[in-house]
């Protein structure tokens, strides 16, 4: 098991034929990713990559039992190629481009949820669990199969993560990029809780930031689980340094929060709190 | 993005939204002739022009007048030039700027109102709740402690997308600042252009700091901040040009031109050179623990370009405060060898008299590390963060 993606997942690639569209969906096929369609209004009919390729979402969905869309469409398309997958029955939807207009994405989620779908990003390197499934822009050979599922709002800081779980000899179960925009589709909690209901997963890393509250919220959630997995936090973010003006996201988190808050409030929940990345592997090893 | 509050009024007048009448002054004949164009007898209020709040609790840095701060209220003519020239071409230091404070390179004038109420009142992006959310309290200082105790004493509201504010949110702001119900027409007005400004600018953050009540009952926002989503100026042509280069400083604006983020900090002696935030963060937090501190950093994502890698190297070290480079670079798309190609051409044009650790990791690390270890100046390389840090710690030592 894994979560969210494995082999059995029909992948359709939304806006396929572009030129970063096509070196990543090269990239996901040979890793193994069943890659079902992609659309594309221009070139509807034609294969790509060996990928049938349709006019709209709805149409490959009915021709191939697509069931988890992939999103290399820019930044100002994807509301509408957001709504397009999740009119077609999508419940699974992985946002690549970087740059969504904030009000854009606010509508987004919005609909996401009222269709009961799970949408990763905006602004992620997306999700993979190595050697079934991979819906984004991983680095090539770093993945191995494992059993620590990784979340984290940093893409390179994911990455480091990899590393340090293969350093340990653990591989991955599933490893997440929520995203690091302002809102992220899919939250921490979210994910751990797919983590613990997930067999293949036995501890879990997660990569956190200054900025927002999803730390506090995965925090306080793993408090309540009973059977807790053992969790591995990384928070980091530059402190006194901001580019918001005035009071008004502050009093949303009642006033400033710091990296070392958010550390205690895992620390609190039963979390190991690591103070360097480069730490990972050494907890990780002690864990049975 | 922000924006100066003389260009936030200016965008909120035309969503219709009661302002005082102000002129923007970049000298002090000029803010005397306009204050004089605003009213023939005053008083009036001067008002420092930086991006950055409190100014009215900040003091100027080399000047000694203990009653002057960054809004000034002026009774008498005479004074409109004295006062200015004290404020323009001099430092503002507020409790949001840092030690090092802002220029104040323009002042706005404006006509004083008085007010009988005061309020404090705020549309931000909600990122727990994925909503925008309106945020109203009675005190307009030390709004911070009241967040902080969280007693009722802010009221928040989420709001829905439609651009409409409803009866019951504007009844419940109503009985929360006990205004009488005979100004719920104009309140709800207020609101409404507010929000729709928001929406129609695709802000992030909004703040009327305070909103004035006047004798005849209108609501007027004496202070306006606006904060706008990048993603989005694509959409709004005329609120990019009243970017403020000098707000946010040379170098990263050299940075930005490559397409490059640059960002400084207070202390320090590292800078960072990496390819995404993370990477920053990584070292930072590894700095820290030795009890070293960042200088600044600059991210290089997206950058595939042997020239503008050079460039970044050439902009870090502009920077006098940096004894030391740290180079931390997880190739993907971005080739490590590339990167060190860049290292070598800018050092080759300005030298190097500081040490520098590259870090590679990701496609082609091992052709990158070659690269630079052949060359004949003293570069140094390591395989992992706490490697790097190390030997930059230990050169910066042996280079004092």
């Amino acid at each position: 098991m894994s979560i969210l993606v494995d082999k059995n997942t029909r992948v359709l690639v939304q806006g396929i034929t572009g030129l970063q569209a096509s070196f990543h969906t090269k990239r996901i096929i040979a890793m193994g990713t069943n890659v079902v369609a992609g659309v594309s209004t221009h070139s509807a009919g034609q294969t790509h990559l060996g990928v049938p390729i349709f006019g709209s979402v709805k149409e490959a969905v009915l021709k191939t039992k697509a069931n988890a869309s992939l999103l290399f469409v820019p930044a100002k398309s994807v509301k509408s190629a957001i709504n397009e997958a999740l009119d077609a029955g999508i419940k699974l939807i992985v946002s690549i481009a970087y740059g969504v207009p904030i009000l854009d994405v606010l509508e987004i989620q919005k609909t996401v949820k009222a269709h009961n779908a799970i949408l990763i990003g905006p602004n992620t390197p997306g999700i993979i669990t190595p050697g079934e499934a991979c819906l984004g822009v991983f680095p090539q050979n770093i993945h191995q199969k494992g059993t620590i599922g990784i979340v984290s709002r940093s893409s390179t800081l994911t990455y480091e993560a990899v590393l340090e779980t293969n350093r340990a000899g653990f591989g991955q179960s599933t490893v997440i990029g929520i995203g690091d925009d302002m809102i992220a589709g899919c939250h921490f909690d979210k994910v751990l809780e797919l983590f613990h209901k997930d067999d293949q997963t036995k501890a879990i890393v997660l990569i956190g930031a200054l900025g927002g509250a999803y730390e506090e919220k995965a925090a306080a959630y793993y408090q309540t689980i009973k059977n807790k997995k053992p969790l591995i936090a990384y928070i980091t973010g530059f402190e006194n340094f901001t580019d918001d003006m005035g009071y008004a996201s502050d009093i949303l988190t009642h006033g400033k929060v710091t990296v070392d808050d958010k550390k205690q409030l895992f620390k609190k929940a039963g979390a190991i709190v690591v103070e360097s990345i480069d730490d990972l592997h050494d907890v990780l090893k002690e864990i049975k | 993005m922000n924006i100066h509050e003389y260009q936030a009024k200016k965008l909120l007048s035309q969503f219709k939204t009661n302002v005082p009448q102000g002129k923007v002054a970049y000298t002090p004949l000029e803010a005397k002739k306009n204050a004089l164009l605003l009213s023939d007898k005053g008083p009036w209020v001067l008002k420092a022009q930086i991006q950055a709040g409190a100014r009215a609790k900040g003091h100027f840095l080399d000047q000694d007048d203990q009653n002057l701060s960054g809004i000034m209220f002026i009774k008498n003519r005479k004074d409109l030039i004295t006062v200015s020239q004290k404020m323009l071409g001099h430092t503002l230091v507020t409790p949001q700027t840092g030690p090092k404070g802002k220029l104040v390179s323009k002042i706005y004038v404006e006509t004083f109102s008085p007010a009988k109420q005061l309020f404090y009142l705020s549309f931000v992006i909600n990122r727990i709740e994925a909503c925008i959310t309106l945020l109203v309290a009675n005190e307009t200082d030390n709004i911070l402690d009241l967040a902080q105790k969280e007693s009722g004493l802010i009221l928040k509201i989420n709001l829905d997308l439609n651009e409409r504010i409803k009866k019951s949110d504007v009844m419940r702001v109503l009985s929360f600042l006990n205004l009488p119900e005979n100004l719920f027409d104009d309140l709800k007005t207020f609101l409404q252009n507010l929000y729709k400004a928001f929406i129609c600018l695709d802000a992030t953050m909004l703040e009327i700091n305070p909103v004035g009540i006047t004798k005849d009952n209108r609501f007027i926002a004496l202070d306006a901040k606006i904060s706008f989503d990048d993603n989005a100026l694509f959409r709004h042509q005329d609120v990019v040009f009243m970017h403020d280069d000098y707000e946010v400083g040379e170098n990263v604006l050299r940075a930005s031109k490559c397409g490059f983020k640059y960002r400084e900090f207070e202390d320090g002696n590292i800078g960072l050179i990496v390819n995404g935030d993370g990477l920053a963060l990584a070292v930072h937090d590894y700095l820290k623990q030795m009890n070293q501190k960042t200088a600044c950093y600059l991210n290089i994502k997206g950058g595939v370009d042997e020239d503008k890698i050079a460039q970044s190297l050439k902009i870090m070290m502009t920077n006098p405060k940096v004894e030391g480079i740290i180079i931390n670079i997880l190739g993907g798309f971005l080739r490590c060898d590339l990167v060190a190609d860049g290292i070598i051409s800018a050092v080759s044009e300005i030298g190097l008299n500081i040490p520098l650790v590259a870090r590679f990791e990701g496609t082609n690390k091992e052709t990158a590390k070659e690269i630079l270890e052949k060359h004949h100046f003293n570069f140094l390389t390591a395989d992992s963060l706490q490697e790097a840090a190390l030997k930059l710690t230990h050169a910066m030592k042996e280079n004092d």
